[in-house]
């Protein structure tokens, strides 16, 4: 404990009269390099928001986020169990306008995860709770706010970008460029800061960081790469939802890294956001000046972003590699994402477009014999190559089960499974439905053997209590005699999985059931228990 | 010699549908319409039919549209169907003609366009751009389903998995009427099903890959009844609906098609709900040149941030016109194939006796009785509801406004109703916290088939034979006779 930081740290924090971008960064870097005094940093922040006037506790609170995202652990969990009440004690204090601003930071936390890690930045209840209660007190007021809230992200992705900037101006003091460009980055940072931008100029500014922020995650992970495990390299972009390629191990050699702030910083200069001068004179230095993108980007819908996101994204795909049918979808889309132009307001071309384009009828086909094999029971189209093959054939496999199943009316007794809860179906799998899913098949065996014949367990011999409760809905189930065998047995009942004493049993309804929710039982969303009548 | 008129109707019709056109059908439900492809290629609402194979429509009115330059050629026979032989009002016979004016083109054009905004949403390697969220809006007939369907059939054919919500309790979609669903979409719709959109997961065997919804209950057909209940439901499945949107990438991608009632100007509130709590950034409205300008100046601020933008449609006329007993009999027959399931698949409903006491029972308000009542209650003796530790600051809903506890249940208010089982177990104390009971989706349905007063018992058919729990039980506003 080092009393004399935090009492400098409390001293400097009284400075945060207003929306000082010098000091928030200060007092960010202190928290950075004090990590051991974080207990007491942290409580002076609390103490310091409960203290000031109304007007100032949105500017400590700013400094509590930038903490919490540019040096994240341990401040971000240390703040995160305090996050609502924190972040409601100021809103129910303060006037309309900053309400507004507030809500564009809450915007930010929802979006954002923690500095290196996988997780939200605050825990996920804390936000929710802020959720309810922002919907509660004020459910108007995230209407008027789309606009402004790209802006403090964008500070925040500069954020973070500029430590990783820094590292690599030390461990490669030879570029010399890195310093300036930093400063660039840092620039652009504090102008964001101060001055309102329009939506156009901000998704223009957001789609370079995205990209810059992309290339700096998979430069870092190529550099982790270990050369001789070339098989954990990258795989290949994944563009389709449903199934992972056939295991094809041609093991592509990863491509070389390129030094981050080169890549970062020749994307700065493409998109324009900086200028570079270099004079012919040799030895020369170059100049690198901040522009604005003040008319390079206009509208657009959708929150789309840079100039053809397809063919660069059909130059990175490697379009070769891809499946045939799927090389014909982007041509044809390339060709349309020209007509809807994505820079120059695709929303407005839209309407023209859906009123008076013309399909081509390779476009057209793209929804038909592009995937030329059509299932001849129910009309599903799959690609003519192996992999298209391959599914056609496992969908037809399944058609003759269902089929073969369903012609059983008598036996094949079913009825409608009950709803999924709201978290079990935010976290569904659509493709456990799917028919190339292997549960289906194992379930589709279950329910076959239950099906077609009726199930029972034998009561072994030397049982002398006949009577039993199912394990899974605690039903006491009364002993029968097997009309074939003349046994004794308890009907529509299976052993329990793991079960060794011949006697643990459960109803192969109640079984499938629970079987059939477990995907989604760890979700700690208060599952309701069922019961059974009395 | 006269032929019969019945085997002239037996006898296989031949129709030939020009590339670009549709044919038009109505079946009564009076009749069963066997229709099998011979050539080319034809689709109902986006949904490609398999060629050689018959398909079974009754009780139905849609189009067939070739969409290859090859065309579509046809067959189809009608029988009598012995289920609905005395439906009344309606004559035996299919009205079909092949018409050139579609709106298909234009939902295709659409189709396209919104793969492009997926394609780039995929291309975001952060993950956080999403998909199009769509909102379809327009008059009642203005084709807004069937505009629906064609989106998601066509995205589900160009591998995305779109989640498709639907907003109008008249349509039981993957449900029951009364009720508002999200269901994310990634086969084939099943266009013999009722409705023509398919069934939810059962205990065995589907021919159609089963579509998995979630559920909130409302308990009227109209938006009108309730209309805060309306709202609240929906802003919870929409808030549920984004949470999918974040975890499963290929929802994400997918991104929304929101299917509503009629709605117009005066219902902009519903319309402004709708907008925020899906986040919907491309409003399509069917058929309706008015609403596309008031829409656009109600949303200016939003569609200058480009944060939204309004499209408009063509009406689709394929439908015409629904008579109000056609729609009523769709609806029950989406709750018996609910129960019963359909001509391929049979389902076996539970019938049990429950003891009434052992349940505590709901009905949902209409918004009018309720406001009605509250005009007597002295003023400061406003309800208050019974929640505990909910140290939010909020306004703690009453849950009078949405659901009337039943004290008195009997068989004047709840024989022939279609109920709501919650999640909500019914609890030891008998008193029922009302924020849960709100924030509860559905588990299932149950029908109420008779109410004995005298032993204080109900009689009521089951979905699933196995694990009936003693939740929570709400009746809703919908009626159903077996
Ligand atoms: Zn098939
Ligand atoms: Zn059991």
């Amino acid at each position: 404990m080092d009393p004399t930081i935090i009492k400098d740290y409390e001293l400097t924090l009284r400075e945060l009269t207003f929306n000082s971008k010098s000091i928030i960064d200060v007092l960010t870097t202190i928290a950075d390099e004090n990590k051991l005094e974080a207990q007491g940093i942290v409580r002076a922040i609390t103490e310091r928001i409960t203290k000031c006037i109304p007007e100032q506790k949105l500017y400590t609170l700013y400094l509590l986020d930038s903490i919490c995202k540019v040096v994240g652990l341990p401040y971000h969990t240390m703040f995160g169990n305090e996050i609502f009440r924190i972040f409601t004690e100021i809103y129910l204090l303060v006037n309309d306008q900053t309400r507004a601003k507030l809500v564009k930071l809450f915007e930010t936390w929802k979006i954002l995860k923690a500095k290196n890690s996988t997780l939200p930045l605050f825990p996920e209840d804390q936000l929710e709770k802020i959720g309810n209660f922002l919907r509660q007190a004020k459910p108007r007021v995230a209407e008027s706010l789309q606009g402004g809230i790209v802006q403090l992200s964008l500070v925040a992705d500069i954020s973070s970008l500029l430590p990783i900037m820094e590292q690599r101006g030390h461990s490669d003091p030879s570029d010399a460029s890195i310093p300036q460009k930093i400063s660039a980055l840092r620039e652009l940072k504090l102008i964001l800061l101060l001055q309102q931008f329009g939506q156009p100029e901000l998704a223009g500014i957001q789609a370079r960081l995205t990209q810059m922020k992309t290339q700096i995650a998979q430069d870092s992970q190529a550099n982790a790469i270990v050369p001789s495990n070339a098989n954990n390299s990258e795989s290949t972009p994944k563009f389709t939802s449903s199934q992972s390629a056939p295991a094809k191990s041609e093991a592509t050699a990863p491509e070389p890294a390129k030094p981050v702030a080169t890549v970062l910083f020749q994307n700065l200069i493409s998109s324009g956001l900086v200028k570079v001068d270099q004079s012919l004179k040799k030895d020369s230095k170059p100049e690198y000046e901040l522009v604005l993108p003040k008319h390079k980007y206009s509208p657009q819908s959708f929150n789309t972003s840079s100039a053809s996101i397809l063919s660069n994204m059909i130059q990175d795909a490697n379009m070769s590699q891809l499946p045939q049918h799927e090389q014909i979808k982007y041509k044809e889309l390339l060709k349309l994402e020209r007509k809807l132009g994505t820079v120059e307001s695709f929303s407005s071309n839209l309407q023209n477009f859906i009123l008076n384009n013309t399909l081509d009828a390779s476009t057209v086909q793209v929804l038909y014999e592009t995937k030329s094999l059509k299932c001849s029971q129910c009309g599903k189209r799959f690609p003519s190559d192996d992999r298209g093959t391959a599914m056609k054939k496992l969908h037809l496999d399944w058609h003759f089960r269902i089929n073969k199943r369903l012609s059983n009316h008598k036996t094949n007794v079913q009825s409608r499974s009950w709803y999924l809860d709201t978290a079990q179906w935010v976290q569904f799998q659509e493709n456990e439905l799917s028919e190339f899913e292997p549960s289906t098949v194992k379930k589709d065996v279950n329910t076959r053997a239950t099906s077609t014949e009726v199930a029972f367990v034998v009561i072994p011999s030397d049982e002398t209590n006949m009577n039993n409760v199912c394990a899974i809905c605690r039903e006491h189930i009364k002993p029968s005699i097997n009309p074939a065998t003349e046994e004794w047995v308890w009907n529509e009942c299976m052993l329990a999985p793991g079960n060794n004493s011949g006697r643990k049993i459960v109803h192969v309804s109640c079984f499938e059931e629970a079987n059939r929710k477990r995907g989604a039982e760890n979700d700690g969303n208060g599952r309701v228990k069922r019961e059974r009548f009395a | 010699m006269s032929v019969p008129s019945y085997l002239d109707q037996n006898a296989p019709t031949e129709i030939s549908i020009p590339h670009g056109a549709e044919w038009r059908f109505e079946v009564p439900y009076k009749t069963i319409m066997t229709l099998t492809v011979k050539d080319g290629v034809g689709e109902i609402f986006g949904t490609e039919l398999p060629n050689d194979v018959a398909l079974r429509l009754t009780g139905r009115k849609g189009a067939v549209y070739a969409p290859l330059s090859s065309g579509c050629r046809l067959q189809f026979e009608t029988h009598p169907n012995r289920d609905n032989i005395n439906t009344s009002n309606e004559d035996e016979l299919v009205h079909q003609y092949v018409s050139t004016d579609t709106v298909v083109p234009q939902l295709a054009n659409l189709s396209f366009a919104l793969e492009v905004v997926r394609l780039q949403a995929a291309a975001d390697r952060l993950r956080q751009k999403t998909g199009p969220k769509v909102l379809i809006v327009g008059n009642s007939l203005a084709g807004k389903t069937a505009a629906a369907k064609t989106l998601v059939s066509y995205a589900a054919k160009m591998e995305r998995v779109p989640v498709l919500v639907n907003l109008d309790p008249k349509e039981g979609v993957f449900s029951l009427p009364g009720l508002l669903t999200a269901t994310a979409v990634r086969d084939f719709l099943d266009v013999e099903s009722v409705n023509g959109w398919g069934g939810s997961p059962t205990t065995g065997a589907t021919p159609h890959i089963p579509k998995q919804p979630l559920v909130r209950s409302y308990g009227f057909v109209g938006v009108s009844e309730n209309v805060e209940l309306y709202k609240y439901q929906l802003e919870q499945l929409g808030r549920a609906t984004l949470a999918r949107l974040k975890d499963d990438d290929d929802a994400r991608v997918g991104g929304l098609v929101v299917d509503t009632p009629p709605l117009t100007m005066k219902d902009i509130d519903v319309i402004e709900t709708i907008v925020l709590s899906f986040s919907i950034d491309l409003i399509v409205v069917a058929g309706n040149d008015r609403l596309v300008v008031d829409l656009g100046r109600k949303f200016e601020l939003q569609i200058s941030q480009n944060a939204l933008a309004v499209v408009k449609i063509s009406r689709c006329n394929a439908v015409t016109e629904i008579e109000e007993s056609f729609v009523r009999k769709c609806q029950e027959d989406t709750i018996r194939e609910y129960f019963n399931g359909n001509f391929r698949t049979r389902l076996s409903p539970l019938k049990f006796d429950v003891d009434m006491k052992t349940y505590v029972i709901y009905k949902v308000a209409r918004l009018l009785d309720y406001t009605s009542q509250m005009a007597f209650l002295p003023s400061g003796d406003s309800y208050t509801a019974d929640v505990e530790g909910e140290e939010a600051p909020q306004k703690e809903e009453s849950l009078e406004k949405y659901f009337v506890k039943l004290d008195d249940p009997n068989s004047s208010n709840l024989e022939n109703s279609i109920i709501v089982i919650t999640l909500v177990p019914v609890p030891a104390n008998g008193v029922v916290l009302p924020l849960e009971l709100l924030d509860s989706s559905v588990l299932g349905y149950a029908h109420v088939l008779k109410v004995d007063d005298a032993k204080q018992k109900m009689s009521m058919l089951f979905p699933s034979s196995n694990n009936i729990p003693r939740h929570v039980l709400i009746a809703t506003d919908i009626g159903y006779m077996e």
